[in-house]
This record gives structure tokens, sequence and C-alpha cells, in this order.
């Protein structure tokens, strides 16, 4: 469990698989972070989680930035021997907020992305069980945590 | 059969003297059921472990009478215990309407009567839209003497109901 | 309702919010016969909206609704929000400040786990008994932190920069008192509840959870340490004083039920030890770093993690040089354990009558997952 593991981790990786991500960085001990295309976002899971060993889902969401016109979705993945987190990031335009799932690759991101669908209002295309996770069932609003929420869908 | 008992009571109001004997009935009975509050066995929220600790050993609240028990419809009383949110504020209206009449409300702590900390939150509500509240217990969590007090005083509001606090008759 | 469909010769049962054991969510069992052929959480009864909540708070204002995600374990919670707060203002804070830190949060992590054993032995059936034992001892606990912070349960104690007041006479040989006491009631625990035929007869061989199931699935805290993986954040990333305290990381390998409860009660044991040495070894020093009360933190996102008694906690932060926070995501350990939780009916043979000594073994808190 050295210290150096994430840099080197961030090296090997952008020597190996650099055309197919737009950037990733080291941000501090402990914590990596990659940001991927559109385009090849699965094909690179499939490749942290089989070369880099990322067996552990952590957790997913998004964040929703209206003045640059984009929302990003984030997963947060661990690795179990070196111990640190990887933020696995994607940019969607917010126009077009559509996204292959990613319990394909890790299973258990399943819950998270239900709630960031019915937060942020991202589709999933390919997910098992797209409902409500914890909205009531008959909401009528918006989507509460964009920028944009004014607190509809409250009242009866 | 409600037209009889109200000839048999308005004949019996005529009678020089009822009015001791509705005094004594009712506060027969008002005695008896205040130190037998059964709430239902059901938390919505946070303040659910101060709950547990006054139902515990320390401060305890069955020698007042107050057991918890889960069978709804032989309970009299619900305490919301804690944030509600729309969904669960649904099912405090559908145990609310399962019970017997008399039937009493409690809202404990901050969050039911009015939000308490969350009080911009879209998702919850505040339970008196939802079901008629008798007493109200501030508290963030309230400490166990607020929650006796609270109980406390619900006992006095039974003990000076008149007619067995049935109110739909 | 928009579920899954009902498969046919399968009864759905829904149990709900209203039930002694199952605490504030409903959950679908598909049965076949005494078999569950199936389990479907239905999450989001106390969903509040915390992390919208929190960006219409200033950085201060922000860990009193944060400190209510999980009223039994407060501390822990607290300190994931300042340590975030801290990264992101580049404060430093004193040694005798991370010592009280790590006493207070192990004192949380005491009463969190004796709640935990409170109902899962209440869901076995027959030992209510053992419940209002642990509503006795968690009342010293309850009380010691009256008399340091003035609350019981949301202590709100740590500020960025330190703690917020130092710790009051005599409160060194308070804990050490409560520590004795405490270390003479476990046996009593281990007598009725682990060394107990009947709870082993309920325990044993339930819901078997296989180390490479565990990491796939995402599960953390006891849950991941019951069934033999060694992972804890405090010997991880070391935060608050873990890096001078001696303890270890403890597994057990049945990965049952039984292993589950089993990690809870050596880690209530080693968390005793850890309080005793913090009572004798605390450092002199201030407490507190003084930090302006309207402080702006540059621009940026910040990430910190804690490991609290149902596992692992994320804050992730995100600031843009305002008063208040642009962005909190909270990774919250319960929702990783519901998804277990889900898919353990698939992994292993479960009948009806287990399930509520299940679910207490993974010792979901719902407000935590919901948030």
């Amino acid at each position: 469990m050295s210290r150096m593991s994430e840099s080197k981790f961030v090296e090997s990786f952008k020597t190996a698989h650099g055309d197919k991500i737009e950037s990733a960085e080291m941000l501090r001990s402990m914590r990596a972070s990659v940001l991927v295309k559109r385009e090849t976002f699965i094909e690179v899971a499939k490749v942290l989680r089989d070369e880099f060993g990322f067996t552990i889902p952590v957790s997913g969401g998004a964040i929703d930035y209206p003045k640059e016109d984009r929302m990003q979705m984030m997963y947060y993945l661990m690795h179990p021997e070196e111990r640190f987190i990887l933020i696995y990031r994607v940019d969607l335009p917010r126009e077009d907020l559509k996204l292959s799932t990613l319990t394909q690759v890790w299973e258990a991101m399943s819950f998270h992305e239900r709630e960031a669908h019915e937060m942020f209002g991202i589709e999933f295309e390919g997910h098992p069980n797209m409902i409500p996770l914890l909205l009531p069932p008959d909401w009528k609003g918006g989507h509460p945590l964009r920028k944009d929420f004014k607190g509809e869908g409250v009242a009866e | 059969m409600q037209e009889e008992s109200k000839e048999l009571r308005r004949n019996f109001d005529s009678v020089p003297g009822s009015g001791i004997v509705y005094n004594v009935v009712d506060y027969l009975l008002g005695w008896a059921r205040k130190y037998s509050i059964w709430p239902i066995h059901f938390v919505t929220g946070c303040c659910s472990p101060e709950f547990m600790q006054v139902s515990g050993s320390e401060y305890d609240m069955e020698r007042l009478g107050i057991l918890p028990f889960a069978s709804v419809r032989q309970c009299d009383c619900i305490m919301v215990v804690g944030i509600v949110s729309r969904k669960m504020a649904l099912r405090v209206k559908y145990l609310y309407e399962q019970m017997g009449e008399p039937k009493y409300v409690v809202s404990v702590g901050a969050c039911p009567t009015g939000k308490g900390p969350f009080y911009d939150s879209y998702a919850a509500v505040a339970v008196d839209d939802y079901v008629p509240v008798d007493v109200y217990i501030p508290g963030c969590p309230p400490r166990p003497e607020a929650i006796i007090h609270g109980m406390m005083l619900l006992q006095e509001k039974i003990k000076k109901e008149k007619r067995l606090g049935v109110k739909n008759v | 309702m928009s579920e899954p469909e009902i498969v046919p010769d399968i009864m759905r049962i829904s149990w709900g919010p209203q039930h002694p054991m199952s605490g504030q969510t409903r959950i679908l069992l598909d049965l076949d016969g005494e078999k569950v052929h199936r389990i479907i959480a239905d999450l989001g009864f106390t969903h509040r909206g915390i992390e919208k909540i929190l960006e219409n708070r200033t950085y201060l204002q922000g860990i009193v609704p944060i400190e209510r995600m999980v009223m039994a374990d407060t501390p822990n919670i607290g300190l994931c929000y300042i340590k975030a707060i801290e990264e992101a203002m580049g404060v430093e804070v004193p040694e005798r400040a991370n010592w009280i830190r790590s006493l207070v949060c192990e004192m949380a992590r005491i009463n969190s786990h004796l709640y935990a054993f409170g109902l899962q032995a209440e869901s076995t059936g027959y030992f209510p008994a053992v419940f209002l034992w642990t509503t006795v001892d968690r009342a010293w606990i309850l009380q010691l932190f009256a008399e340091l912070t003035g609350a019981r349960w949301s202590l709100n104690f740590f500020l960025p920069g330190g703690v917020y007041k130092d710790l009051p006479e005599g409160f060194e040989n308070k804990i050490i008192e409560g520590v004795n006491y405490l270390r003479r009631r476990f046996q009593k625990y281990w007598d009725a509840m682990v060394e107990n035929y009947t709870f082993e007869m309920r325990c044993n061989d339930v819901a078997i959870l296989k180390p490479e199931d565990a990491i796939r699935l995402g599960a953390t805290g006891p849950v991941l340490r019951g069934s033999g993986v060694a992972i804890d954040i405090r010997k991880d990333e070391p935060y608050a004083a873990y890096g001078d305290l001696d303890f270890e990381v403890i597994t057990e390998d049945a990965c049952d039920s039984m292993a589950r409860t089993k990690v809870r009660f050596r880690e209530i044991v080693q968390a005793l030890n850890m309080m005793e040495q913090i009572a004798k070894e605390i450092p002199d020093g201030p407490v507190r770093t003084r930090v302006p009360f309207f402080a702006r933190p540059k621009a940026g996102e910040y990430l910190s993690r804690v490991e609290t008694s149902r596992g692992e906690l994320g804050v992730h932060l995100f600031t843009d040089g305002g008063m208040n926070p642009y962005r909190v995501k909270i990774n919250s350990p319960t929702l990783r354990n519901m998804y277990v939780f889900e898919r353990l009916a698939e992994l292993d043979e479960i009948l009806m009558a287990d399930i509520p000594v299940v679910i207490n073994s993974i010792d979901p808190w719902y407000l935590d997952s919901d948030r």
C-alpha cells in the first residue's frame, strides 16, 4: 500500500490508453480522477476493472453546471489492494442527457443511477430496473438537484 | 339507535341532578383512559433513538401506562416521532384512519411540527397538514423529560374531555 | 406503483413502515412457500433532500442538518464534513483536538453498536430484555456526552480548526470509570447473545456472503469485515488521532450473520481499549485554531472519507469561492449495504422467519440511505 501508487497508476494509464480519455490526474494523495469521453465510456470502464483491478464500486452521483451548459456524472471506485479512490467522470451536454448504464460493468451502481435519474434527469440506456428510488411515486415536479429547480412538486 | 339514545339523553337531562352523574362518570372514565394510552409502535425519523430511551429503563414511560403496541386497531394514540416525508405522511394518515375512536396524535420533535432544521426541504411536510394534532413537543431531539411532560399534557387533556372524547357521534 | 412484476405462484408480502422490526422502510418479499425468492427494497420514506439543503446554508450552518443523518453516530458524520471544509480552507488542527475527536468518535461507535445489538436481540423474537439492557448501558455514554457538549445525540461539537471547548475537570477519570463498568457488563452480553445456544441456532449459517461477492456488490463496514475482507478507513487513511492509537482491523471468517454480529462485539471491546488509552495519554495544548466565522474557501473539490459504525462515509464538497457550497455529494454506507441485502436472496437460501435477523445483522439506518 505505497503512497506513490496513485501517480504510478495515472502515468501507466495515460501511456496505455491516453487516446480514449480526456484527462487523468492525481488530485492529492489517495485521490485520482479520470475524465473520459462519452463514446469510450464502457470500454475504458472494462479496462479499469479487468486490467487495473478497480473492483469495488463505492458510489455514483452527478453535478450540474448550468453556466457551462453541461452536467457531469461521477462514479467513485476503489482498488482493494491500493485503497485509493478513483473518480470516474463523464461530461454530458445539457440538451442530450443520455449515457449507457454502468451496471454492465459494476452491478452495484444500479441504485446510484436510479437516484441520478430522478434527481437530475439523466437517462441511462439499458438499466434493468429504472424506477424512482427516493422520491414518492406520484412526484409531479421537476428534477430536484438541478440548479433551476424552483420547489415545484411539493404541494399537493 | 342514535335517535333513541338522543331521546334517552334528553329525557335524562331534564331530571334535576343529572349533571353530577355525567361529571362522575366522565371523571372515572377519564381517569381510567388517561393512565393507559397505547401508542402505535411506529417511528418516522431521527428522533427514534430518543423515543426508545424514553421507553427504556432510565426514563420509564410504561409506569405512566404508555405501552407501544404493534396492532393498530387496539391503540389510541399515534406518536409521530421525527421527520415526515410525503411518502410517509400518506401512511401516517392511513394509520390514523384505521385507529378506533377516541384517538390522539402527538407530534414529537421540531420536525413534524414545522420541518425543524430542514425548513426549506422539498420532500418533508408538516404533519398537521395530514392529521389533526393534539400535543406538540418541541426539541431536536426533545429530552426524555420533555417527552414525558408532553404525554402528561395529553393526560390532562383526556381528563378534561366530555363524553369519552369521541368526536364523531 | 411501478414495481417489478409478480411471477405466477409467488406470493408478495409488503413488510411496511409500521412494523416493530422493519424500521422506516418498506420491503417487498416474494415468497415461494417459506423460502424467499426475491427481495425488493422500497426506500425513500425519510428523504429530506439534505444535499439540496446544504447548498442553501453557509459552511458552519451546514453542520446542523448533516449531523442528523444517523442519530446514533453523529460525531463520525460531522467529522467527515468538517474534514472536507478544513481541507478546503487549509486549516491545521492542533494535536489535543485530534485526540478529543477520536475519543468522541469512539464513544459514538460504542453507542451505535449497542443500539444494533439491541435490535438484533429483539429481532430474534425473545430477547427484548437485552434491548432494555442496552438502553441502560447507553445512558452513561449519553450522560458523558451531555456533560461534555450539552446535547445527548446530535453533538455539533466539532468546528473547522478543532473542537468547541476543552474537556472539563475530572473527565478522564469518569471515562476510565465508565470503561471499567462496561467491561463488566460486556461479559453478560457475551453470555446472553454470542455463547448462547438459542441465539447461535438463529444466527449461524444464515445468509452467507462470500468475500468475492461482498467486494463485487460493494459491501462496506462490518458487513464486509464479517466476510473476511480487512478494509477499514481508519487504517488506510488515518485521520484524527488514529495514526497514534493502537488498534487493529477486526475480521471474522464465517461470513454469516453471527460473524457480522461478532465483528461488532469485538469492535466495542477495542473501542473501550482505545478510550482508555486516550484518557491516559492525551497530550496537552490548545484545542482550537481560530477560523473566521464567514470564511470563503478557495474554489475546488475536496473528498473526505471516514469510517462510521456502518461503513465508509464520503463527503465530496464542491466549492466555488462563495459563502455556500456549490454541491455536496454524500456517499452513504447504508445505500451500499441495502444493495447487498437485495441480492442476498439469490446468493443463499433464506427463509421468511430469518429476514429480521438478516436485516439487523446488516444494520441499516434508513435516514442514512435516504439522506
